[in-house]
């Protein structure tokens, strides 16, 4: 791959990790260029999901949590000792799985709560608002009940607000695990016209097992594999092209082509 | 005509609907039963009940249970019968006791029973003069204190217990567990000890909270732990993805989401001292005049007033023992009543906009 580090906002280099004893994932490097969507793709328990975690540092919330190597965001390593866990979070922010919406606040405070929750002043709540639900495409939907409790939306409109809600936080970086798992296909759909549309302006990690939708969205694409009773690593790293059409690997190959996992 | 509409469109319930009149029979059976042996063998008619009436119902339920389903119907039927009786058993102790209190209590209830203290009252005073007023304050003061230190601390041991991964939180816990077994008279007595040590240290509405303090304490922080570990950890993961410190995390998220768990837990730390007693008597010099001072001198409460006339062997005493018996559930039935409010009121309003 001829991309060079510097237009890279985000670089993991030689990143393994542990839980307690077990090793999971071992040397993993990979680079995720400026307003690109990089997609991780491979079976349950090879470790993506893990590693994901460790872009923003939410992976140190997990009793028994260790890490080797580095992740640099704009040329600071992010578990540097000068580095608080908390500032990364704002710069890189997480859609989760499951949806996950505050369920004691309304629709408009959960857009906000990303600034209440991180202290900052909220200037133009308004349009602060406005625009997050906007670019998380979900705004028609809810402009009218901007006062409703958020668990009144279905499961697809509230990982688009999960969406908005990181979005008003303005990330450098947004890391999704696997954000349309739990939806039907329209949502799923709605989630990846808003992923492309966002790519434009943002760094954009996504964890999928849906071998369409890395096609669908994502430029560049990582395969993560543990084989038996070995940590997980990445086996295979390029254009998302190549991974499908042409990988090197024969492991690569017969993953996209659905031979296992 | 909708009642049989609602029964065609439930055909699940048809087979148990052939079965009804035997059932009704074997319910009816004992009855007779019950009433002969009470009379021809002199057995008393509770322990008729429970030695005639439900063996008989058991067999029956049993028989029915066979025929309708074979082997495993026996299983169900006892278990209905077993469930159904001791259901009926604690019901029926609880609305006799329930009963007394409302019933003996009754006679004394007047408004000038309510706000009138008991300076100048004897045992054979006439029900018309005196009255609990100034033991409701004292009781409302010692809670209030109490209420005031094991809250906060009771929640605080929760939040540790829930949020830190350290080592010591088993420790912390047993520890909280172990005050839970405290017998209440223990706590009295080791503060009256303290009382007796220092002389700075007076016989007082505080010493009294202190003294309750201790049995507050670990039901609140068991039940806030519970209600705090309810939240499910993606909340706590979604705000500390958003950025946020751990403080506001724990305000402005779990708290809010644990809200309702919390007023519980605050109830059920209210229910278990509201009606202590031995610790008061231990602690708390009696009065029988108001005191608004509940750092100094005699204050009278509920429980200690109710043990201060329970004992006398004349009936306005008794009366007005039993009067105050039903105003102390009464408080605790209030005290309930607002806190359900309280914890219910926010998605009521929410409802109400939708």
């Amino acid at each position: 791959m001829n991309m060079s580090t510097a237009n890279s906002a985000l670089r993991a280099e030689g990143v393994s990790v542990w839980f307690g004893e077990r090793k999971v994932l071992e040397d993993v490097n990979l680079l995720f260029p400026n307003n690109k969507v990089t997609a991780l793709i491979g079976p349950s328990g090879c470790g993506k999901s893990t590693f994901i975690r460790t872009l923003n540092r939410m992976h140190e919330l997990i009793p028994g949590a260790g890490l080797a190597g580095s992740i640099y965001l704009d040329g600071e390593d992010i578990y540097g000792e000068s580095v608080d866990a908390v500032n990364v979070r704002i710069k890189v922010g997480m859609v989760f799985q499951k949806p996950n919406p505050f369920p004691t606040m309304s629709i408009k405070d959960n857009i906000l709560s990303g600034l209440r929750l991180s202290g900052r002043k909220i200037q133009n709540a308004e349009e602060l608002v406005e625009t997050s639900l906007r670019r998380a495409s979900i705004w028609n939907e809810v402009k009218d009940r901007l006062n409703d409790q958020a668990l009144s939306l279905s499961g697809g409109q509230q990982q688009r607000l999960c969406i908005a809600r990181s979005l008003a936080m303005n990330p450098e970086v947004l890391l999704m695990d696997e954000p349309c798992s739990a939806l039907d296909p329209g949502s799923t759909r709605r989630i990846e016209e808003t992923i492309i549309e966002l790519s434009q302006s943002m760094t954009i990690v996504i964890v999928t097992h849906n071998m369409q939708q890395a096609q669908r969205v994502s430029t560049q694409t990582a395969f993560f594999l543990a084989e038996d009773n070995t940590p997980g690593g990445v086996v295979e790293f390029g254009l998302t092209e190549q991974i499908f059409n042409g990988p090197v690997d024969q492991r690569t190959n017969d993953y996209v082509n659905g031979h296992f996992g | 005509m909708s009642e049989s509409l609602q029964d065609s469109i439930k055909p699940w319930l048809r087979a148990s609907k052939s079965l009804r009149p035997m059932i009704l029979l074997v319910s009816i059976i004992p009855l007779p039963a019950v009433m002969i042996s009470a009379y021809l063998l002199k057995i008393d008619p509770t322990m008729s009940f429970l030695t005639i009436f439900f063996p008989i119902q058991a067999l029956g339920a049993a028989i029915i249970g066979y025929r309708a389903y074979g082997k495993r119907g026996i299983g169900d039927a006892l278990l209905v019968v077993i469930v159904t009786f001791l259901s009926i058993f604690v019901m029926v102790m609880l609305l006799s006791v329930l009963w007394s209190v409302i019933f003996q209590g009754f006679q004394a209830m007047s408004f000038t029973f309510l706000s009138q203290n008991n300076v100048y009252v004897s045992t054979t005073t006439s029900l018309e003069y005196g009255g609990v007023g100034h033991a409701i304050l004292g009781t409302l003061l010692v809670v209030a204190i109490t209420t005031l230190l094991a809250l906060p601390l009771g929640i605080a041991i929760a939040i540790y217990l829930t949020q830190s991964q350290s080592k010591v939180r088993g420790l912390v816990r047993t520890l909280t567990q172990a005050i839970s077994g405290l017998p209440s008279v223990v706590a009295g007595l080791f503060i009256l000890s303290v009382i007796a040590i220092d002389p700075l240290f007076q016989r007082s509405g505080l010493a009294g909270s202190l003294a309750l303090f201790p049995l507050m304490l670990p039901t609140i922080a068991r039940v806030a732990e519970e209600a705090l570990k309810l939240v499910p950890v993606d909340l706590r993961y979604a705000a500390l993805a958003l950025g946020a410190p751990n403080y506001r995390v724990f305000f402005q998220v779990i708290l809010p989401a644990a809200k309702s768990g919390l007023i519980t837990a605050l109830l059920l730390g209210l229910a278990r001292v509201v009606g202590e007693t031995a610790p008061l008597i231990l602690t708390l010099n009696a009065n029988n005049g108001t005191n608004w001072n509940p750092f100094e001198g005699g204050l009278a409460t509920l429980p200690t007033y109710i043990y201060g006339y329970l004992g006398s062997n004349y009936t306005n005493s008794q009366s007005r023992a039993w009067g105050a018996a039903l105003i102390l559930l009464i408080l605790v039935g209030i005290l309930f009543g607002l806190a359900r409010i309280l914890s219910r009121s926010k998605s009521l309003k929410s409802k109400a906009k939708k």
